[in-house]
């Protein structure tokens, strides 16, 4: 018998409404996807029709640009971005009309207290029957600091030693229960078995958090851990704690090379290579021939207004006003960006590699924020995902949309089938949780092990 | 034609697994109801099948009494009250299969950012098409401070200071965008009409929030906002800022009292009274006959633990030793609390009537110190109508010993007894919480004054300025 091929891992990232910075404009995008909730649901039960292993949002604490707002740049009306539903609201929302898929949210840990972030996913993980994960991040725009009384965000170090003990924190009050901890006895009257619930008594350098967590352990153990950073601090943290890596990978060879390096990373944390999924983003753009794929595209791109395209550029311009440079000239020198470093080096990159004008890298950016964009026949979308799961450039994608709902339905209805077919992605869930989806274990709780570590001691 | 008459409203206050602290023994009570989601969901379409105003959940940040437990206080783990899933989580989940009931959720003041408590109850508005409603609290428990890093709580000025500001800032936040705002216009390619965008630029002596929210205007306005403070200052704060408030009085005449005390407050805010509405709680025990409820009472009764009782005098008592004390002795003179203020005075005005601790403890240790009325529908009826027509309420919170139940009691045999009296609604007056609650929907601060607009030390311009 033949051991059956790797399976991709498809995550539905919804950027609504729409990843492409005009594409609301396209005639059959749905603009009004940034704030009605049954449009939430729409495609999110087209994802959990096609067996996606979850969706996901990402999330800003402020409307991005809002400085620039402030400032009284009209220009900024042109961006669709603006608001949205809160993705944790959200999630609990969307639990009640699904049954399978896996709900992911970002939420930073910036301005946030590991005790609310830590009952909250739980709490989603209760409703959902174990379908929550969370997506950490340190917050990276400078919009959102001032509407948490700062002037400027932490240094990008100091962010990140916030964000690991925040996890340590969050982590720690999740294994606050361990299994039986509420007998609920109407016979003796006794609730909770008080030896079975943990004070943490974390004091560190950020927090000081007594517990218990007022909510015991959820269905998965612990929610999903998912993570976005890309740079030296946040591959590091990754490594350790992370279950899913999300990241922006344009080229195979480096693609391979980040994977190679998590994974490497994580092995050193005595972690399994399978502990961990890697999932770059991918933008699609289908045709039913390639050349109506990037007529399909160019349409799109027609859309977009290059005042608009620039603004793609903005929060990695280290400061820079970039509208004061030729659009038909090179990409200036950047300042160092203290928010998205790894972001700011990828644009870079690409636009020196390319030769691009700041129009064209501008443009580009504003296409895909920075992901890849596949544009081609269904066939050709397969053929690349396959190359990238055998290669292992990837585990598998988080597919985000330029627009909704339409381009996300025909990836539905036309890659996905093309995927199964090959056999390298499900026809139906293998099981209820989001970890099961993904293959990942339980977290042991750590009381749990101590008390069984003490027993066998004694014997 | 005649005048309608006055109708009674219900909140159904949601303490899983019941607001009885010991309640949870009782044969027909279902203890799952505090973590299972399945069961709340069931609860919901119930209320809404009951017509009920809303929904309420209470909340605190720590398992209450969770230092008590390990300090003396074993007793502790007979309480029901241990672990629940988080408030607004939840009520963003029954927005998605409900349709009519409001959805109230508390959220504290003291330990999270206004930036992201506006966003999170403005985008469960939206889910829910307009039923969310904040319970705006301070919290009063060490076990709570203990969680963000503090060793005590805020002092209950500070709390309230605090939570002033906290409101306006949400509330200036809440209506960063004009309902009309977003154009998104594929033709111009114009998303939002840049002067219907309102930036805070909130700078107080707590906060400084610049804004704007990333979350539209909600469809009823602003959320409902609701308070449960009783104290000079809560009821100050409530005049002000509240639609809603949730309260504890015990007979007609306090109920009167606070009724027009609170209206009377309102009027140098420029509100009107009718721009509020008053639940007292009370907690129901429904019979078939009196003799049955008289029964239903007294085994609930029977179900009291006077510990659990007697710690709930403790957590009143503003730092004196209650345990050290004989409990069937008087209560002691206490000292201001810094917790839960009217809640205090409630107990010593229960001492000055002659009530030991133990008796004190076990009234709390039953109903949270909430009126307990037990009888037939008509005797319940009779009762909430008087109280009705006597200006001592607009409704009342619910709170049922156990769950489901006690609430499905309510809906069953009591809503159609009110409905044939013709003081309850047969069905929704409206879809949003607001045009159930019969409050106003409120205009824009920011546009209010096209100028310059001042909501008590906030200052908004529209659109944005040379700054």
């Amino acid at each position: 018998m033949t051991e059956p091929p790797r399976q991709l891992k498809l995550g539905g990232f919804f950027s609504v409404p729409g990843n492409h910075l005009a594409g609301w404009r396209h005639p059959d995008a749905v603009p009004a996807y940034d704030m009605d909730f049954n449009l939430y649901a729409h495609i999110t039960q087209v994802a959990e029709a096609a067996k996606f292993d979850t969706i996901f949002f990402q999330d800003t604490v402020g409307v991005a640009g809002s400085r620039a707002l402030a400032r009284g740049e009209r220009t900024r009306a042109k961006l669709s971005r603006t608001v949205k539903l809160e993705p944790t609201a959200t999630l609990a929302a969307l639990a009640m009309v699904t049954s399978r898929i896996g709900l992911v949210a970002t939420a930073t840990t910036t301005y946030n207290e590991p005790y609310n972030i830590a009952r909250r996913f739980a709490s989603i993980d209760h409703i959902s029957g174990g379908r929550a994960g969370w997506n950490l991040v340190t917050s990276q725009i400078e919009d959102e600091a001032e509407n948490f009384g700062f002037d400027e965000h932490l240094a990008h170090a100091d962010r990140y030693e916030r964000a690991a003990e925040f996890y340590e924190v969050v982590t720690g009050l999740w294994d606050s229960w361990e299994e039986g901890g509420l007998p609920r006895d109407k016979q003796s009257g006794i609730y909770m078995d008080r030896d079975k619930v943990h004070f943490l008594d974390h004091v560190g350098k950020h927090f000081k958090v007594k517990g218990p967590l007022n909510i015991t352990r959820s269905p998965q153990g612990w929610p999903v851990v998912a993570q976005a950073g890309s740079s030296e601090a946040g591959r590091e943290l990754a490594a350790r704690t992370a279950d899913v890596v999300f990241t922006a990978q344009t080229k195979i060879d480096e693609a391979k090379a980040f994977y190679a390096d998590i994974k490497a990373r994580a092995a050193r944390y005595g972690r399994m290579p399978d502990d961990i999924k890697i999932m770059p983003g991918l933008t699609p753009v289908l045709g039913s021939t390639m050349e109506e794929a990037r007529e399909n595209y160019d349409h799109l791109q027609s859309l977009m207004p290059d005042d608009v395209a620039l603004q793609s550029l903005s929060h990695i311009s280290g400061g820079l006003d970039l509208s004061t440079f030729p659009l038909d000239g090179p990409l200036p020198e950047l300042p160092p960006s203290n928010a998205a470093k790894a972001r700011q080096a990828l644009v870079v990159r690409t636009a020196r590699e390319g030769n691009m004008t700041l129009r064209q890298i501008a443009r580009h950016t504003a296409a895909g924020t920075g992901h890849r964009v596949l544009v081609g026949t269904p066939q050709f979308m397969a053929d690349e995902m396959e190359a990238w799961l055998k290669e292992e450039a990837a585990d598998g994608f988080n597919v985000v949309c330029n627009h909704y709902p339409r381009p996300f339905e025909d990836f539905c209805r036309l890659v996905v089938p093309e995927l199964q077919q090959r056999g390298i992605f499900r026809t139906e869930y293998e099981g209820t949780t989001l970890r099961q989806h993904l293959g990942l274990r339980v977290p042991e709780n750590r009381h749990t092990l101590a008390r069984q570590q003490k027993i066998r001691e004694a014997s | 034609m005649t005048t309608a008459r006055r109708q009674l409203r219900f909140g159904a206050f949601f303490s899983v697994p019941g607001c009885h602290p010991t309640g949870w023994r009782h044969p027909d009570a279902i203890c799952e109801t505090d973590l299972d989601f399945r069961h709340l969901a069931d609860m919901a379409r119930m209320a809404e099948r009951g017509k009920l105003d809303c929904m309420f959940f209470q909340d605190s940040v720590a398992i209450p009494g969770s230092t008590a437990v390990y300090g003396g206080q074993p007793f502790r783990v007979k309480n029901g009250r241990q672990a629940h899933i988080e408030p607004m989580s939840a009520i963003a989940a029954l927005a998605a299969i409900t349709s009519r009931i409001g959805l109230v959720s508390t959220c504290t003041t003291s330990y999270n950012e206004p930036y992201n408590v506006a966003r999170r109850f403005l985008t469960i508005d939206h889910i829910s098409g307009g039923r969310a409603g904040w319970n705006l609290v301070t919290s009063q428990a060490e076990d709570e401070a203990v969680n963000f890093g503090r060793d005590q709580h805020f002092e209950h000025g500070v709390r309230y200071d605090r939570a002033d500001e906290f409101h306006d800032v949400v509330v200036g936040l809440w209506d960063s965008w004009e309902n009309d705002a977003f154009l998104r216009d594929k033709a111009s390619g114009i998303w939002f009409d840049f002067d219907k965008m309102h930036i805070l630029r909130h700078k107080g002596k707590h906060f400084t929030v610049r804004g704007p929210l990333n979350v539209a205007r909600s469809p009823q306005g602003r959320p409902v906002v609701a308070q449960a403070g009783s104290s000079d200052i809560g009821m100050e704060l409530a005049a002000r800022t509240a639609d809603l408030v949730f309260t504890a009085q015990t007979t007609i005449k306090e109920g009167q009292t606070f009724c027009n005390d609170m209206r009377s407050r309102m009027a140098k805010y420029g509100r009107g009274p009718e721009e509020i509405r008053i639940f007292p709680g009370i907690m129901p025990i429904v019979g078939r006959t009196e003799s049955e409820a008289q029964e239903k009472y007294e085994e609930l009764r029977s179900l009291v633990d006077d510990n659990v009782g007697i710690a709930g005098v403790a957590r009143l008592a503003g730092g004196v030793d209650i345990f050290n004390l004989d409990p069937d002795g008087p209560l002691p003179e206490l000292k201001p609390s810094n917790a839960a203020r009217a809640r205090q005075e409630m107990i010593i005005a229960m001492g000055k009537r002659g009530m030991t601790i133990r008796q004190i403890g076990r009234v709390l240790a039953m109903s949270q110190a909430h009126r307990v009325l037990y009888g037939t529908p008509t005797s319940l009826a009779d009762n909430m109508q008087e109280w009705l027509e006597a200006g001592a309420c607009d409704g009342f919170n619910l709170l049922f010993p156990h769950y489901p139940k006690p609430l499905e009691e309510w809906v069953t045999m009591v809503i159609p007894e009110l409905q044939r009296r013709g003081i309850f609604r047969t069905e929704y007056e409206g879809k949003t919480f607001r045009e159930n609650l019969g409050v106003p929907f409120p205009p824009n601060i920011h546009t209010a004054n096209r100028t310059s607009v001042q909501v008590k030390g906030i200052q908004a311009e529209a659109g944005a300025s040379d700054d």
